[in-house]
């Protein structure tokens, strides 16, 4: 028999959720937080719904930021991005620990939660580091920049704002094909928003400036250190799909 | 000539030039287009496993000057060709922009004369910088015999900026490159790098240089000695090491059939030690020698030095914890911090990210050895145990194309 908090699977949200749970102490063995959406009622548990409260996930983030660092914030947020079964409860247990214990819980290397927030944070930051680099932009005839991926993890919005940062002077979407949704940035504000169907049709300049780039690429390989392994290494076969150079 | 056939010309001509790093800049503006990022992006990665992350181009092959070793010299028959500012500003921004490249890194060969060379490059940039607002990151060439006064303008419009000291010796420069001299390369050098201390915003990202390995008789250790002073003198951030490919049948170079990849890669790691684990090139060689290519650098410093062995790891300092093999800068700060709460043993240093494999050799934990007799072991035996039986040629191509630094943990380099 489990006690079931149901959030509505934002970040805020799930916050939210954990500032109350925190606040009532509930033994934890007996305790589950499930996103509404995917949870599966089961006929012994009790389960109640928290609505996201942007005042109080933010006290607990402040909270998570006093106690530890901006930096250990950044690992449930990353973690939370994820896909990874059971996540919520990882983090939980993960934001009672840094809440006693501060930020020199990164050295617990015995601690299953602790390993699991780093590990889980670790790949979700990664995959986020590839993509600043492996994401594609197209241009349309009116100089609307578009790129689409599959990202293993939810990270459209750390990686929008990042771009924000990087093509400021134009206008662009980001699309996540996988999740059906999609950044659109004009004017200094990204907008988030539920899919669409995009028709993507690519200026004749477009083409030229693909064809200049993947001739480029091919150039400058050195045949005599031909190392195709190391390629797919460094650049998994699961990127190439939108890659102008790859296609 | 079209665009195309130009940049397959230039971006052929330009491939051998290692410095790919992108990182360490700190341009910092809120208009225009793009931005820098500290830790350095790659954008895609070629064939044979290197990172791309700048549009690395010639401004021209044309040259004036004659090098033994290099595709553009003067006395070779090939096609030519020379871009225009407008063109690589162009491809610059339309490459940027679909978020192919991280910036640019511009060299050239000397068409006309250096001054020619180096206006042009300073033109490009200048045009990047103001007429298309570029905030992104650009690498620039000094031409060697180019004015200080020209360097000095474009510097102020680079991040970073690099004078190739080719060679690693004064002989073997004026054997191969008989065009340069020592002070054509050294002067620019020297220059950057006042420059670099006195104002604010000039090559920001700091300077480099790259030399040729293998096309010469000179030793690891002029090598590394050479490096090292480079580092102390001019403050540079990295040397490069280019293992060289053979493009020109010239009997002053050394009969290379391959490039000699392993020998970078273990110059690279000797390079690390000395810049970020406080060796000394005198402390690492013993006489006139190459690094040896079955074991890395820190083995063979440690199993010459087997009366500083073992370490204590409860007890021993951080500059005796990063000397053991297996253990990295990261590790050696881990186990300082970790065993203030208690005293490590060898499963606490496994979680930690020391390597037994190889630290077993050199440490005890609470007196105690990982498995009975180990420290008694002869070097020759323990080196045996340690041959990195086939360096995985993939290996040797990372090290030394990524700069180690700008990837922290994912490859590290630590050794
Ligand atoms: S000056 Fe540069 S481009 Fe010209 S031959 Fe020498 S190395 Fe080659």
């Amino acid at each position: 028999m489990y006690r079931v908090f149901l959030y509505d699977g934002t970040f805020e949200g799930f916050l939210t959720c954990a500032e109350r749970i925190l606040s009532v102490d509930i033994d934890i063995e007996k305790l589950r937080i499930e996103n509404k959406s995917t949870y599966q009622p089961m006929f012994f548990d009790t389960a109640v719904f928290v609505n996201a409260n942007k005042g109080i996930s933010n006290m607990l983030k402040e909270r998570i930021i006093k106690k530890a660092d901006k930096n250990t914030f950044k690992k449930i947020y990353y973690c939370f991005l994820s896909e990874v079964q059971n996540k919520e409860m990882y983090i939980y247990k993960y934001i009672k620990l840094v809440l006693k214990q501060g930020k020199k819980v990164k050295y617990f290397y015995h601690d299953d939660v602790v390993n699991f927030v780093e590990k889980v944070s670790k790949s979700v930051s990664r995959e986020i580091g590839k993509y600043m680099g492996l994401m594609r932009f197209n241009e349309s005839e009116d100089g609307l920049l578009y790129a689409q991926f599959e990202p293993v993890n939810d990270i459209l919005v750390p990686i929008s704002y990042f771009f924000r940062g990087r093509l400021a002077n134009f206008r662009w979407i980001i699309h996540d094909k996988k999740r059906g949704k999609l950044s659109f940035y004009e004017n200094g504000r990204i907008r988030f928003l539920k899919k669409a169907d995009l028709k993507t049709a690519f200026s004749n300049e477009d083409l030229l400036y693909q064809n200049l780039w993947k001739t480029y690429f091919k150039t400058m390989t050195i045949e005599e250190r031909k190392n195709l392994k190391l390629q797919r290494q460094n650049m998994p076969k699961k990127y190439w799909k939108y890659l102008t150079e790859k296609k | 000539m079209d665009i195309l056939e130009k940049l397959q010309i230039l971006g052929a001509a330009a491939k051998y030039d290692v410095s790919c790093a992108s990182s360490g800049s700190k341009r910092e503006t809120n208009y225009g287009i793009g931005s820098t990022f500290t830790a350095g992006i790659c954008h895609s990665w070629t064939d044979d496993g290197r990172c791309i992350s700048l549009l690395k181009i010639l401004f021209t092959n044309e040259c004036i000057f004659d090098c033994a070793y290099c595709v553009n010299r003067k006395s070779n028959d090939i096609k030519r060709a020379t871009f225009t500012p407008f063109e690589i500003a162009e491809l610059t921004i339309n490459f940027y922009k679909r978020n192919y490249i991280e910036g640019l890194f511009l060299s050239s060969a000397i068409k006309n004369s250096p001054d020619w060379t180096m206006e042009m490059l300073y033109k490009t940039v200048y045009l990047l910088r103001y007429k298309y607002q570029f905030n992104g990151y650009i690498h620039v060439k000094a031409i060697p015999y180019a004015s200080l006064d020209l360097i000095r303008k474009t510097g102020f419009l680079a991040d970073r900026m690099s004078v190739n000291i080719e060679l690693p010796s004064e002989k073997s420069l004026k054997l191969l490159c008989p065009n340069k001299t020592k002070e054509s390369i050294l002067k620019p050098m020297e220059f950057i790098t006042k420059v670099g201390e006195e104002e604010r915003n000039f090559v920001s990202a700091g300077q480099s240089t790259q030399m040729i390995i293998g096309a010469t008789d000179d030793s690891d250790r002029k090598i590394i000695t050479l490096s090292q002073n480079l580092y102390k003198k001019f403050k540079l951030k990295r040397v490069y090491y280019s293992a060289y490919t053979p493009v020109n049948d010239d009997p002053r170079i050394l009969k290379v059939e391959k490039p000699p990849l392993l020998r970078e890669h273990r110059l690279y790691q000797a390079d690390w030690l000395i810049r970020v684990y406080n060796f000394t090139a005198d402390e690492l060689f013993e006489k006139d020698e190459n690094l040896d290519l079955e074991v890395d650098p820190k083995v063979m410093w440690a199993l010459r030095h087997l009366d500083r062995f073992p370490v204590e790891v409860n007890r021993a300092s951080y500059e005796d914890l990063i000397r053991v093999p297996g253990i990295g800068i990261k590790s050696a700060r881990r186990i300082i911090k970790n065993r203030i709460f208690h005293s490590l043993d060898f499963d606490d240093l496994k979680k930690i990210g020391v390597v037994l494999k190889r630290a077993k050799y050199f440490i005890t934990c609470n007196g105690k050895t990982y498995e009975r007799h180990l420290i008694d072991t002869a070097p020759e035996k323990i080196k045996l145990q340690l041959i990195e039986k086939r360096v995985a040629e993939q290996k040797v191509h990372q090290l030394s194309f990524f700069d180690t630094e700008t990837f922290g943990s994912v490859i590290t380099g630590e050794i």
